[in-house]
């Protein structure tokens, strides 16, 4: 009960410090509508190749998945590592909030920024491109980009605990540039050559993806996508939590 | 002393803050503490004193469960470090502690606050360290010593039995130190249990019913601030003498555990200066200018670190 009660707290005041941060709040809210527009903004109604769905369709998910990833993966890392560093992570231990408490917050706050910055997406791609779908596939369509999105909430823990002071924001920059393009969020992978192709679909981004266009297409998402996402989901949190455990025995 | 042995519960368990028994830590080939063993009892307000590289930090790390000793076992209030901070009996400010950016301190204070299993309220917690006037301000903004208040309001924020400061007034000019120590006070009056570490030597003198000197991570002496000074030689006796100086014959004074010659002056560090001073009469000289003063706690200090120090060099 109290537990709760104090991680609860912490939630509250890191998402207040998250709304309050208006780089942190253009770059993953509003930043990925922006480039929705500028990528699919001239784009007719052709369709992708491979697939039933026009650019603007298809774009959408891509860029509300790049949205919460943005929102999840860039704000936790950095600041992990460096509250690491500044020694906030052991003042914390000296207070009866457990130990995952902590992450727990971290999660839970990136969380409630990426919902809005899915959503935006949406409403824009909508109001300008006259994207259509039926009720229960935008419903299915935040559901999943939201909770696939815990994917990388658990990468930018790990990267939290594991690179430290300068090293971290490179680190999470090549992740987070390498996941999206190479996993195809920022335009389509059936324009890569070959062997780009082969490794991109192997990438959790590209999964990720991958079922969220599975509901713009009405059809059940493919096995595969779901094992890759799930192992990677279950390779990054223990991987965190390794990591975590490590940090605290050390500290 | 009796009546405890007949008690069936045993008085450790319900007198005991803090316990240490046989603790050990080591970095490499570094003993950071070694085969520490101490108390702590209820009410007291105790100075942890040493040079930098003492153990200081190891021993409240260890104190407070963020390390675990390689031998021997730490307890606070009878469970495990960890244990007792989850009940709220346990409050500390570290040095190495950071605070959360871009909040402001009464958002930090407040959440202070809503971790801890009995809170103060936050207004009366931020008046009592004095931060009040700067509750609005952003917590990266602060200087050192307002960083250093909010650390102790953090420490504070609930009804804990046992107080942790790591050298809790670094960063604070004279003035802000003396309010400091006020409000800490306040804190031992109300009958908890205070442990600081400091190497301002004149806090342990003037605030700590008992000190503990660290020296290698062993303590090398443990009393209050006058049995700190009696066992470095209490006293200090300073005179002068005409005609030639007997250095022998002063060296052979009883009591003495210092001398020091030049000219016709000598000075003298004794444990016992009446006796000492009675025999110097008794040599049938006749000391001019006679002074016998106390040594500070400082001079104290390093007596005996310096002693420690050219026993292990022998």
């Amino acid at each position: 009960m109290l537990n709760t009660f104090g991680t609860r707290a912490l939630i509250k005041l890191e998402l207040t410090r998250a709304l309050r941060n208006k780089k942190f709040l253009f770059f993953s809210v509003l930043y990925p509508a922006v480039l929705f527009l500028i990528i699919a903004g001239n784009a007719g109604n052709a369709k992708i190749d491979g697939t039933g769905l026009t650019v603007a369709t298809y774009m959408m998910v891509s860029m509300a998945s790049f949205g919460a990833l943005t929102a999840v993966l860039m704000g936790n890392s950095e600041r992990i590592a460096k509250e690491r560093e500044s020694g906030w992570v052991r003042q914390l231990r000296l207070t009866p909030l457990p130990g995952r408490g902590y992450v727990l917050a971290k999660t839970a706050s990136a969380a409630v920024v990426s919902l809005p910055s899915i959503v935006v997406v949406f409403l824009v791609a909508a109001a300008v491109k006259d994207v259509r779908l039926d009720a229960w596939q935008w419903l299915a369509l935040t559901g999943i980009i939201w909770a696939g999105s815990l994917v990388f909430a658990a990468l930018g823990v790990a990267i939290g605990y594991l690179a430290s002071g300068d090293a971290v924001r490179p680190i999470t920059m090549i992740v987070y540039f390498g996941l999206s393009i190479l996993g195809g969020l920022w335009m389509p992978t059936t324009t890569f050559p070959r062997f780009l192709q082969d490794i991109a679909k192997w990438l959790p981004t590209h999964a990720y993806a991958a079922l969220g266009r599975a509901i713009e297409e009405s059809r059940a998402p493919h096995t595969t996508d779901i094992a890759v996402l799930a192992v990677y989901f279950v390779l990054f949190a223990g991987g965190a939590a390794w990591l975590y455990r490590k940090d605290t025995l050390k500290a | 002393m009796d009546d405890m042995t007949t008690t069936a519960v045993p008085a450790a368990s319900t007198t005991e803050v803090v316990g240490f028994d046989q603790v050990t830590k080591t970095y490499g080939t570094v003993r950071a503490v070694d085969g520490l063993s101490l108390r702590l009892h209820p009410g007291e307000t105790v100075a942890l004193l040493g040079p930098n590289g003492a153990g200081k930090s190891t021993t409240l790390d260890l104190l407070l469960g963020l390390k675990q000793p390689d031998a021997g076992t730490v307890s606070v209030f009878g469970t495990g470090p960890r244990e007792a901070i989850v009940a709220g009996r346990v409050g500390a400010m570290l040095q190495s502690g950071g605070l959360m950016d871009d909040v402001t301190v009464a958002e930090l204070v407040k959440l202070s606050c809503s971790l801890h299993p009995r809170p103060y309220k936050a207004a009366d917690v931020m008046a009592r360290a004095g931060i009040a006037q700067i509750a609005d301000r952003k917590v990266n903004k602060l200087s050192g010593g307002q960083a250093q208040r909010v650390r102790f309001a953090l420490a504070t924020a609930g009804d804990s039995d046992l107080i942790i400061l790591d050298e809790p007034t670094t960063g604070m000019d004279v003035s802000a130190r003396q309010a400091f120590w006020a409000t800490m006070r306040e804190q031992a009056d109300q009958g908890r249990t205070v442990l600081f570490a400091t190497h301002y030597l004149e806090e342990a003198d003037a605030i700590a019913d008992r000190v503990l000197v660290l020296h290698r991570g062993r303590l090398l002496a443990d009393g209050t601030a006058a049995e700190i000074k009696a066992r470095a030689g209490a006293r200090r006796i300073a005179f002068d003498l005409e005609g030639a100086v007997d250095a022998a014959a002063l060296r052979a004074l009883p009591f003495l555990t210092g001398i020091d010659v030049s000219g016709q002056t000598v000075r003298i560090q004794s444990s016992d200066a009446d006796a000492t001073v009675h025999a110097l009469y008794g040599l049938g000289l006749y000391p001019r200018n006679l002074e016998v003063a106390g040594l500070g706690l400082e001079q104290a200090f390093v007596a005996i670190t310096e002693a420690e120090e050219a026993k292990q060099s022998c």
